[in-house]
């Protein structure tokens, strides 16, 4: 009986499977030549590590083997041999290893009964996976880069809001707010594990809490890779592995397990280095056969921007009514233009309330009043909520590459930079959140040609800016944060040297226009470096500038006047820049830039390509 | 839920982790819980009050027994109390789409209650005064009026 399904996996089974005591044999052969099959080692999360494999993931109970996080055999063997025993509790934890070994004719017994586990799938009535992307959160250091998450799609009665989504997070402790968090979270001092909670939730959390869009990928899962998926969620859902920000992280987790689900993927492969949400959205997308739909889920303020957008003069005006003295009157307009006020005002509370603008008292009669009001108009407004956002999907790359040549006070020179994420203001802003700047590790090497001399031109350690203006609805604030070592000269003495500085500034923008914002900064400035003199300064700026976004043509303009704790410090500098989208991945650049420090000028101009990869 | 807001610019050090990391909340019922951990954590709702408790506090009724939300933070149970969990979480924006007659939440509540979409939109904005009988109805109250409005 057990001859006949005993050795699908290999050949060399068959041929001495004609005897009852040779099984054992037969199961060991196989299972040696299986130990290292693409299926196993995914299940196992097992990557190539030296020599050998090493599981990404951490927890002991994750591994039936005493060295099973290095030993794919070990693990199979012990693997094996507990659903040869009695130890049914075990076997509830392992309910996709059962399925994969049995596929494949490596043992055969039947799987118990496991409540927890007949409870979860029940619950989650799976009918496929979705990958989910989230835009970026300024707000938040650790959303700076959007988010990825899974999806169980539900096949309940009704909507997919009752689909449960697998978040991937570290297990933070709610430090997010001291200097460990960031110390932990890049050293792997958190540990990460997955929580599955309603879609209607993270909808909550991400579109109406956080204000950020959500793309959904359907991914082409047959139904037997969907039952194998929620099997091995429940299996890496009881475990824990260390989080490392940039490389195991929230999207990385998530490759690996679309990679245990149909091993050819080989997704997790993709991002040895560095793992941007992002990145790993699109690797999914472009692989063949694996997406089958994208969806556009807009964030609450996207929609109330969208449906502003739609309202007619009259419409407008008595939407602000409606939402600055609560006056619903709405004069003069039909029943349908009300409608449209209505709902976009009701939506106005509600992010009103989020974002702690209003007091719940108020929040709750202003809800109460503008939607006791729509209820009573019969008729549906005409205005819709935005059907199509710009596709990050469609976002150039995230690394990037530039070859510029210019001149600095007529001295001529060549530069390149690498720029390994993510996205600058004057890069082609499709798909990426408006406004929104951060710079990683991006560096400059310069070649003079007079000096024949090569020298480390700039690194920046992070640039992050967000400019994000202020209207008849909206608040926010722009800040920026910089962190970088640069070359500089002294005026005065004709020296060269490094300094690192620190900037910090906050302030306002607003839009001129659809296209064009202006902005103003007030900047914390300090530096330090060996050529400085006393070492070092701190100083203070003022400074404003003018974004304009074209689509393929992208504007920067600034200006700051910096007073400082010492003489070098305190200058004035005007900076310009313009880039144009040659296509997605390419682009000319041009920066412009005047400095006047000591009384004296520095002018650098340089124009180059980007290319983006 | 996350707590980090930059509140102040001097965050840079922090800046240095700013990668995709994604903060677990472990606020309990209703707003997601440790799936297989069970640590649900029921008391400090922190968010709660940002996301659910607009119309009301989330007041558990005695009438589904205790509350309408699973300790594993997943969608369960029969109608009843799937209708509590899931108004419970979704309140603001049934009120906005009963109010309007149409909507994702409508939907979904025809899907728990086995009825049709276009009859349940039309009841809801029709006895929108019979469900949110006041400013500061809570979810229990939400429910059982929501039942009754259906039913009849």
């Amino acid at each position: 009986m057990l001859r006949k399904r005993g050795c699908g996996y290999q050949v060399i089974c068959r041929a001495v499977a004609g005897a009852a005591a040779s099984f054992l044999f037969c199961i060991s052969a196989a299972a040696s030549d299986f130990a290292l099959s693409p299926a196993w080692l995914a299940l196992g999360h097992y990557q190539p590590h030296g020599n050998g494999y090493e599981s990404s993931v951490d927890s002991e109970n994750f591994f039936l083997s005493a060295d099973g996080k290095i030993n794919p055999q070990h693990e199979l063997d012990a693997t094996i041999a507990l659903f040869q025993s009695n130890d049914d509790k075990t076997k509830c934890l392992f309910p996709a290893r059962y399925k994969l070994l049995k596929k494949h004719g490596l043992i055969d017994y039947e799987f118990p009964e496991c409540e927890e586990l007949e409870k979860f799938y029940d619950d989650l009535r799976p009918a496929g996976v979705t990958l989910l992307f989230t835009d970026a959160y300024m707000n938040n250091p650790s959303s700076l880069f959007g988010h990825t998450l899974l999806r169980i799609d539900t096949a309940r009665k009704g909507t997919q809001l009752l689909a449960h989504g697998a978040n991937y997070g570290a297990f933070t402790a709610g430090q997010e707010n001291s200097v460990l968090f960031a110390v932990y979270g890049l050293t792997g001092g958190y540990y990460g594990g997955f929580t599955v909670k309603p879609y209607y939730d993270i909808i909550n959390t991400y579109n109406n809490i956080e204000n950020r869009d959500i793309w959904e990928l359907n991914l082409n899962f047959s139904s037997e890779e969907l039952d194998f998926f929620v099997a091995h969620l429940w299996e890496i859902g009881h475990t824990q592995s260390r989080y490392y920000f940039f490389t195991r992280n929230c999207s990385y987790m998530l490759m690996e397990t679309l990679d245990a689900v149909r091993p050819s993927l080989q997704l997790a492969r993709q991002f040895p280095l560095q793992t941007i949400p992002l990145d790993s959205f699109k690797a999914v997308y472009r692989t063949p056969g694996l997406v089958k739909n994208v969806n556009y889920r807009p964030s609450r303020q996207a929609k109330i921007r969208h449906r502003y957008k739609q309202m007619s003069s009259a419409q407008k005006k008595a939407y602000y009514q409606a939402i600055g003295d609560q006056d619903y009157e709405m004069q003069g307009l039909t029943d349908a233009e009300k409608a449209d006020i209505l709902e976009t005002a009701y939506q106005f509370v509600q992010y009103q309330y989020v974002a702690k603008k209003l007091e719940l008292k108020d929040y709750r009669r202003q809800s109460f009043q503008t939607a006791v009001a729509r209820s009573r108009l019969a008729e549906p407004g005409k205005i819709s909520d935005p059907e199509e956002g710009k596709s990050p999907l469609k976002a150039h790359e995230s690394m990037r590459a530039t070859v510029a040549a210019g001149f600095r006070n007529g001295e001529a020179f060549q530069e390149i930079s690498y720029r390994p994420a993510y996205h600058s203001l004057t890069d082609d802003g499709f798909g990426f959140l408006r406004g929104a700047e951060i710079n990683f590790l991006n560096t400059t090497l310069r070649h003079y040609d007079e000096r024949d001399k090569y020298v480390l031109q700039q690194f920046d350690l992070v640039g992050i800016r967000s400019l994000s203006p202020v209207d008849g609805m909206f608040a926010p604030i722009s800040f920026q944060i910089l962190a970088d070592v640069r070359r500089e000269t002294n005026p005065q003495t004709e020296k060269e040297g490094y300094t690192a500085n620190l900037t910090v500034g906050g302030g306002g923008s607003y839009a001129l226009s659809e296209n064009v914002w202006a902005f103003a900064m007030t900047n914390l400035h300090a530096a330090y470096g060996g050529f400085l003199p006393r070492n070092q300064y701190a100083g203070a700026g003022l400074g404003g500038g003018l974004f304009a976004d074209f689509g393929r043509l992208r504007l920067l303009a600034e200006v700051e006047k910096i007073f400082a704790s010492s003489k070098f410090g305190s200058r004035m500098f005007y900076k310009g820049e313009a880039a144009f989208t040659l296509d997605r991945n390419w682009a000319l650049a041009a920066n412009y830039k005047y400095e006047q420090n000591y009384g004296r000028d520095t002018e650098e101009f340089s124009a180059g390509v980007r290319r983006y990869f | 839920m996350k707590k980090l807001y930059l509140t102040s610019m001097a965050a840079g050090a922090l800046m240095l982790a700013s990668a995709p990391a994604h903060a677990i909340d472990s606020t309990g019922c209703g707003l997601g819980s440790m799936a297989w951990r069970g640590q649900s954590g029921i008391a400090p709702q922190v968010l709660a009050v940002t996301t659910n408790g607009i119309f009301g506090t989330q007041t558990f009724g005695i009438t589904f027994g205790t509350s309408g939300c699973d300790p594993n933070g997943r969608v369960t149970g029969g109608t009843q109390k799937m209708v509590l969990a899931f108004m419970e979480n979704n309140m603001e924006q049934f009120a906005l789409d009963a109010a309007a007659g149409h909507g994702e939440t409508l939907d979904t509540l025809a899907g728990i209650m086995n009825m049709d979409k276009e009859i349940v939109a039309r009841k809801a904005q029709r006895n929108f005064a019979a469900l949110f009988t006041d400013p500061n109805i809570d979810a229990v109250d939400l429910t059982l009026n929501f039942i009754e409005v259906m039913k009849a």
